[in-house]
């Protein structure tokens, strides 16, 4: 009786210990550094190819396989996704709201990105606050109140993560 | 030899059956991923904010404020600010988005899917490692009682009677398949 109760008493320990230091998923970390979110996002070409160690709060996860996690920054308002292999990592839904340090290699994500009211290049004037000049009159379109808009290709910076520890 | 290769259907069938019952009740759950989720039960709420929140306010007191105003007393892990007037709150199993400047509030509660989420959770290999080797032990167990179960029986129920119309129906329906949809 007094193994099992010394037993136990190593196994609370090991258990509280191992919570204290947070959940692996993944490869370990084995960067030194960080690098905060808010640089990565400022100048992203100069991280585009690198990896990375991030930290933030984990404010969404991905609710089908875990697949993914949007990480908050060091600056008010701004969060970076981390995108993992399917079935590689799966990051559990427990992860929103909690702490989590990243490592991974930031790459861009090409998206289209509509941009709205925008004045026409056949120069009719329209209704309504249509304001930037539209360049490629092939990706016009007109809208219900009379304005043109067209599609631009944006770069959305991403992080694609080896590892992670997230503080469950 | 029958009787070796009753012996090897018998007791991998002993060994196999927890884990076949795993996999066959995940199985069946993430075959119908387009219809539910297999891990997790997660409920939506819509509710209106009665109150005014002035987004002026620091993070914790426009959480605080929202919290009040859906008389909620717990205690949030954190707070995240999505934008001046957006708020994301977040409990151990509930998220709060909050909209102040349109008065509404979304609450999402997460809970597992009890049963189904520790049997993905191993069929899908999440714990990866040793559980890689366990899962491959399995395949071949499972082929060692497919190709056992096909000689154990003398007679007219053997694969050399009805028991050969039964395995070429079993190998033509994928075949089919494949040749109509892939």
């Amino acid at each position: 009786m007094r193994k099992f109760q010394f037993l136990a008493l190593i196994l609370g320990v090991t258990i509280l210990i191992n919570a204290g230091d947070g959940k692996q998923f993944g490869e370990k970390l084995s960067l030194n550094s960080k690098t905060s979110v808010s640089e990565i996002l400022a100048h992203p070409e100069k991280y585009d190819g690198k990896t990375v160690q991030v930290e933030g709060t984990v404010v969404n996860v991905c609710s089908s396989r875990g697949c993914w996690i949007e990480l908050t920054s060091d600056k008010p308002y701004q969060t970076i996704k981390v995108k993992v292999n399917d079935g590689e990592i799966v990051f559990p839904m427990e992860a929103k709201g909690k702490k989590a340090k990243v490592e991974g290699v930031v790459y861009a994500v090409e998206t289209e990105k509509k941009v709205e009211e925008v004045a026409c290049s056949s120069g009719d004037k329209k209704e309504g606050s249509c304001t930037d000049k539209v360049t490629d009159a092939s990706h016009e379109k007109e809208n219900e109140a009379g304005c043109c808009s067209s599609s631009k290709t944006a770069k959305v910076y991403q992080i694609k993560g080896k590892g992670a520890i997230v503080f469950i | 030899m029958h009787r070796i290769i009753r012996l090897i259907h018998r007791d991998l069938g002993y060994l196999a059956f927890g884990l076949v019952v795993i996999y066959s009740i995940s199985g069946i759950a993430v075959n119908h991923t387009f219809e539910w989720n297999p891990n997790y039960v997660i409920e939506k709420e819509d509710k209106a904010l009665q109150s005014d929140i002035d987004s002026l306010g620091s993070d914790s007191l426009i959480a605080a404020g929202v919290l009040v105003d859906l008389g909620i007393a717990a205690i949030p892990e954190s707070i995240f600010r999505q934008s001046p007037t957006k708020i994301r709150i977040f409990f151990e199993n509930q998220t709060i988005n909050a909209d102040i400047s349109k008065k509404t509030a979304n609450i999402e509660t997460v809970n597992s899917r009890k049963v189904f989420r520790e049997t993905n959770y191993l069929h899908l290999n999440v714990p990866k490692g040793i559980w890689t080797y366990v899962a491959d032990a399995l395949a071949i167990s499972l082929l060692l009682l497919a190709i056992t179960g096909l000689f154990m029986i003398k007679g007219k129920n053997s694969i050399t009677g009805r028991g050969k119309w039964l395995t070429a129906a079993g190998i033509l329906l994928p075949l089919i398949y494949l040749i109509i949809y892939y």
